[in-house]
């Protein structure tokens, strides 16, 4: 509009507004696929994303939203996170006062307070579920072995923020729960009482434990949870997109799929080696160089059947939805519930039973069996096992597909250690009574 | 299409949520208060400038901070209690009324116009009325929310009380328990309640168990100079109604009373809440050191002793509260209606002093009476001197032993919880037809040493004894006794008594019993807990020492039947091991009396120091 050499002041100002606009945002609405393209790749926030993206990858059947769920949760929890920073104080002798005046007297506090409670215990859960997924679709197998481990390491981190949160409020609901997470801790051989001691930074739980644990919670841990996070996203794109059964590719499509080449590196859309190694001996000559950027894969070009979508507007639709759902059910769990503050801390008089929070309930139960096995032992094994499974289970089949016949005995397996822990989990909650002894809830 | 009414849905459901949420944020219940009072306010003020004032005035949140006592209080009471400073409004309707004047709290009045004595501008509000200070919402500030520690003295009661008691639980009274919290003085009259919860304390020997810090040092129960603190007034009295509503094991007794002496000693108990606002630590300090020197004086000080003086005693310090004495019993301790008959003053007086010396695993507290009062006591206990009357053996049994051993003779007196060793269950066939009659007849006569069963020697005739004998014998053993074939186990023991003889059997000891006797041998191994009858105490010298060689030879090599006492004879265990094992076992109880063997050595200190270094050779 205004690239004409000479414009009066006039029709500068006129212009002034579109013209702020355009330098933000480069493209107009797109209506062609090349503006859908180009919309993706010159956004900041949108170039994360592909620009295509396989339409397996964006049924909710498959996904369930599951992973993009845990990083909304963490986003919200960021955010009313932040908000109560500005009220909180990690001291023995305030920080229960804080609550109180949360609840009564800042402005949206006890919503506030509500969000981030329900949303973390939300996000334990989600990014657990995540995981089952994950697994039970067979997507941690190569080339996605590391991004499982990054996946795991995401899981560890989550449950030690919810932990760390957990003591905060300094109530003794927090308090004992603390106490009973951290004596857990202290049953590992040789480091567990130092890890008890370097956690808690003296022998009980006091001033000290709370300000190291407030401090993990908002700075040490978002830290390296976002950088997790960063570099789990980027291996997704690295490793070709989200798993989908090799099937998918090699299907003919309805129509033939239209011809399109577009410059930039970020047209690439990766697909899996598995479908990379069926397509290898059509494709060999046809190869192009220029991808080197993405490791293994190849270009499509046309030759193949194209069931990729533009992301633009389908995958940013599908994201929108999941968040709006994701803060929906936020926002209606805290209106209806209130998180639980208990008596201010009572050193002297613990709770019988004092339980810890409850995805550790599981392990809680299992200590009373046995304090190093139920503690230590079993779930360090677990998580072992857990870490290496991909790189024991190599073999690529039935991958991207819930339930896959192949992978009966590995889904077998796993659904067992998920349906022990739960059940585990479940009894550790609703039926132990003081002296941790069976109790039937009705 | 479907993604666009999902997004439409969840729009919608958020929208809503944020509109409900900003509602109650902008909308809360003490500003409808605060703009009542206003304009009441207005209508009630006398000049321009008044009203003009009150115009000005916005709907916000009233608070006095207080730091003067203790940990600093934040009160926003005032925001929804907004006239409660505002003599205007004397009988109007809760939340806008003025809180009562009162000479009773020291305000005074001066020309028609109250001056408060506690300004609340100094004191605040939940220093006298409990409540949570920072709560804007009537379910959290009054204290209703049943996590909350300080519900409103005297007003509110929790949703989990229970609800026998709590109408008992309502009444301003209860707030007295506040005002010991600075008034600390004995005799400080607001408080009547307070001071006559504390005589209880001392009157129904609560003291005995219980230390309260400044006035009393019990051990057996629980520390109470804090428990104000600790537990709401509904624990408090539900407790002192039946001690095993909340703690199913605890062993304090039941104690007979009314209705109000339960309030006063709640308020009493709630009151004690290990601080005290009005004093320094210091000052505490001092006040401590003086009640020490005072406590000691009045015990220097004594009255003559006399039987009648002694009665006087036993019932102000509720000695029946556990023992049973005449028509009243506390169901708990031994009945002492025939004590002077069973115990001699020597006797009274040592288990006076410390009931441990006499009955090593008793549970009856030290009482830190003066000496003259326990000289009192014993003179009166040494006047129940009647001999039983009673003619049959089911009417002796009925009233002398079912108390300890049980309307069934299995073991399950009242008392029997409280009792170490358990009273013996006299319906299991095994032991009763094992051992020889002689044996029961002479446990009847001359009791058990270092147990709870009293010589009933010169309480009962011997016709008295044998008819009882065959009482329970008839009545809980029923089988006909068989003859008993005796054991071959030597008169007395052949391993002579030498440290090594010691270190055998403490070796043996290691190896074979602390399963059940415990590494102590003090009757508490780890599977003590799950054996009825519990093992021996073998640490209770008064018992192993009236016990003779024969009985132990009998019991460790043929075992103890209908006990968990296996026969070790089956296990391996030669004659020369268990006089080993019971060199052992004496070595560990000082013998004040010679031992029944002639040819055994007493134990001189020589020997005691060989046999103490031989352990740890």
């Amino acid at each position: 509009m205004s690239n004409q050499t000479t414009t009066s002041p006039w029709k500068t100002l006129v212009a002034l507004p579109e013209n702020i606009w355009r330098s933000i945002f480069r493209n107009p609405l797109p209506s062609s696929d090349l503006g859908r393209a180009s919309t993706s790749f010159t956004n900041f926030f949108l170039h994360l994303h592909p620009v295509k993206v396989h339409r397996n990858s964006l049924k909710a059947t498959f996904t369930l939203g599951l992973g993009l769920i845990s990083f909304f949760l963490f986003f919200i929890l960021v955010v009313t996170g932040i908000l109560l920073m500005f009220y909180y104080v990690p001291s023995t002798t305030q920080a229960y006062d804080r609550m109180l005046d949360l609840r009564g007297t800042v402005a949206f506090g006890i919503f506030l307070r509500n969000m981030h409670r329900w949303a973390a215990h939300g996000m334990v859960a989600a990014v657990f579920l995540h995981m089952c997924r994950v697994f039970l679709t067979g997507s941690y197998k190569p080339p996605r072995e590391f991004n499982w481990v990054l996946g795991m390491l995401l899981l560890l981190v989550t449950l030690f923020m919810s932990f760390t949160g957990y003591l905060l409020p300094w109530d003794q609901l927090a308090f004992w729960a603390i106490t009973v997470g951290t004596s857990i801790a202290s049953y590992a051989p040789l480091v567990g009482k130092d890890v008890k001691f370097i956690l808690l930074g003296d022998s009980t739980v006091g001033q000290e434990a709370l300000l190291r644990f407030y401090v993990l919670h908002v700075a040490v841990l978002p830290a390296v949870l976002s950088l997790l996070v960063a570099i789990h996203f980027w291996r997704i794109r690295k490793d070709g997109g989200l798993s989908r059964p090799a099937e998918e590719d090699a299907l003919p499509a309805d129509a033939p799929a239209p011809v399109e080449v577009i410059s930039g590196p970020a047209v690439v859309m990766a697909t899996s080696a598995a479908a990379a190694a069926a397509a290898q001996p059509v494709l060999q000559k046809r190869q192009y160089g220029i991808q080197g950027l993405v490791r293994g894969p190849f270009t499509k070009v046309g030759n193949v059947p194209d069931r990729s979508v533009f992301a633009w507007p389908n995958l940013f639709m599908a994201e929108l939805v999941v968040f709006l759902i994701t803060v929906a059910g936020v926002l209606l769990v805290s209106l209806l519930f209130n998180a639980p503050l208990e008596e201010p801390v009572n050193v002297m008089h613990p709770p019988n039973p004092a339980k810890a929070p409850w995805y550790f309930l599981g392990l809680q139960e299992q200590v009373s069996y046995s304090a190093f096995w139920g503690g230590v032992g079993i779930p360090t094994i677990e998580v072992l096992l857990l870490l290496i499974v991909p790189y024991i289970d190599r073999k690529i089949v039935g991958v991207g597909r819930w339930f896959a016949q192949e992978r009966l005995l590995a889904n077998f397996l796993f659904l067992t250690f998920v349906i022990v822990n739960v059940i585990l989990i479940i009894v550790g909650t609703f039926f132990r009574g003081p002296n941790w002894e069976f109790v039937s809830p009705w | 299409m479907s993604t666009r009414v999902t997004l439409a849905v969840v729009s919608f459901v958020v929208l809503i949520v944020h509109g409900i949420v900003f509602y109650d944020q902008f909308f809360n219940r003490w500003e409808k208060h605060q703009t009542a009072y206003f304009e009441q306010a207005r209508s009630l003020a006398k000049t321009d400038a008044e009203k003009h004032a009150l115009d000005e005035r916005g709907p916000r949140i009233e608070q006095i901070i207080v730091t003067q006592f203790g940990e600093s209080r934040v009160d926003r009471c005032a925001t929804c209690h907004i006239a409660s400073d505002d003599p205007r409004f004397q009988g109007h309707a809760d939340p806008l009324r003025t809180h009562p004047y009162s000479a009773a709290l020291g305000d005074v009045e001066r020309n028609g116009h109250w001056e408060r004595r506690h300004k609340f501008t100094d004191f605040g509000c939940t220093i006298c009325h409990d409540g949570q200070g920072r709560g804007l919402e009537t379910f959290y500030a009054h204290g209703e929310d049943a996590f909350w520690p300080d519900p409103m003295l005297g007003y509110v009661t929790q949703a989990n009380w229970h609800a026998e008691f709590k109408a008992k639980l309502t009444g301003k009274e209860y707030m007295q328990a506040n005002c010991a919290q600075c008034h600390t003085e004995d005799n400080f009259a607001g408080a009547p309640l307070v001071q006559r919860g504390r005589q209880l304390f001392f009157e129904k020997a609560c003291y005995g168990c219980h230390r309260i810090e400044g006035l009393s040092n019990g051990t057996l129960g629980p520390d109470l100079s804090e428990v104000g603190k600790k537990f709401k007034v509904n624990y408090l009295w539900e407790h002192t109604v039946n001690p095993r509503s909340f703690q199913p094991t605890s062993f304090m007794p039941k104690f007979d009373l009314t209705d109000d002496e339960i309030k006063a000693l709640t308020v009493f108990l709630k009151s004690r809440r290990g601080i005290n606002f009005a004093e320094t630590s210091l000052g505490q300090y001092r006040a401590r050191l003086q009640h020490t020197k005072a406590e000691e004086t009045s015990k220097t000080q004594s009255s003559t002793p006399s039987a009648v003086r002694g009665e006087q005693l036993i019932s102000e310090r509720s000695c029946t509260a556990c023992h049973k004495l005449g028509d009243r019993d506390g169901h708990i301790a031994p009945d002492l209606s025939y004590e002077g008959l069973i115990r001699d003053e020597d006797w009274m007086m040592a288990h006076f002093r410390e009931p441990k010396s006499r009955i090593p695993d008793s549970i009856m507290p030290v009482f830190g009476f003066a000496e003259a009062d326990f000289h009192s006591i014993s003179s009166y206990l040494k006047t129940r001197s009647t001999p039983a009357s009673f003619k049959t053996g089911e009417e002796i049994y009925k009233n002398l032993c079912a108390r300890c051993h049980g309307e069934k003779g299995d073991g399950k007196g009242v008392t029997y919880l409280y009792l170490d060793p358990a009273p013996r269950d006299l319906a299991k066939v095994a032991f009763m037809n094992s051992k020889p009659e002689d044996r029961f007849s002479q446990a009847l006569k001359t009791g058990v040493s270092g147990t709870s069963m009293p010589p009933w020697e010169r309480v009962l005739t011997e016709e008295q004894r044998r008819a009882v004998l065959t009482f329970v014998f008839q009545t809980f053993v029923k089988e006909p006794r068989p003859e008993l074939k005796a054991h071959r186990v030597p008169e007395q023991n052949p391993v002579a008594f030498s440290g090594d003889s010691v270190h055998r059997g403490e070796q043996i000891f290691l190896q074979r019993c602390t399963g059940c006797h415990g590494r102590k041998a003090d009757g508490k191994g780890p599977n003590s807990l799950d054996i009825s009858p519990r093992p021996r105490n073998l640490r209770n010298s008064f018992f192993v020492n009236s016990v003779p060689d024969k009985r132990f030879f009998d019991s460790i090599l043929y075992g103890v039947q209908g006990t968990a006492m296996p026969s070790w004879i089956d296990y391996g265990l030669t004659q020369n091991d268990v006089g080993d094992l019971i060199n052992f076992v004496r070595s560990m109880n000082p013998q004040k009396v010679s031992p029944p063997s002639e040819k055994a050595p007493t134990l001189t200190s020589q020997v005691k120091q060989e046999v103490l270094c031989q352990g740890c050779k």
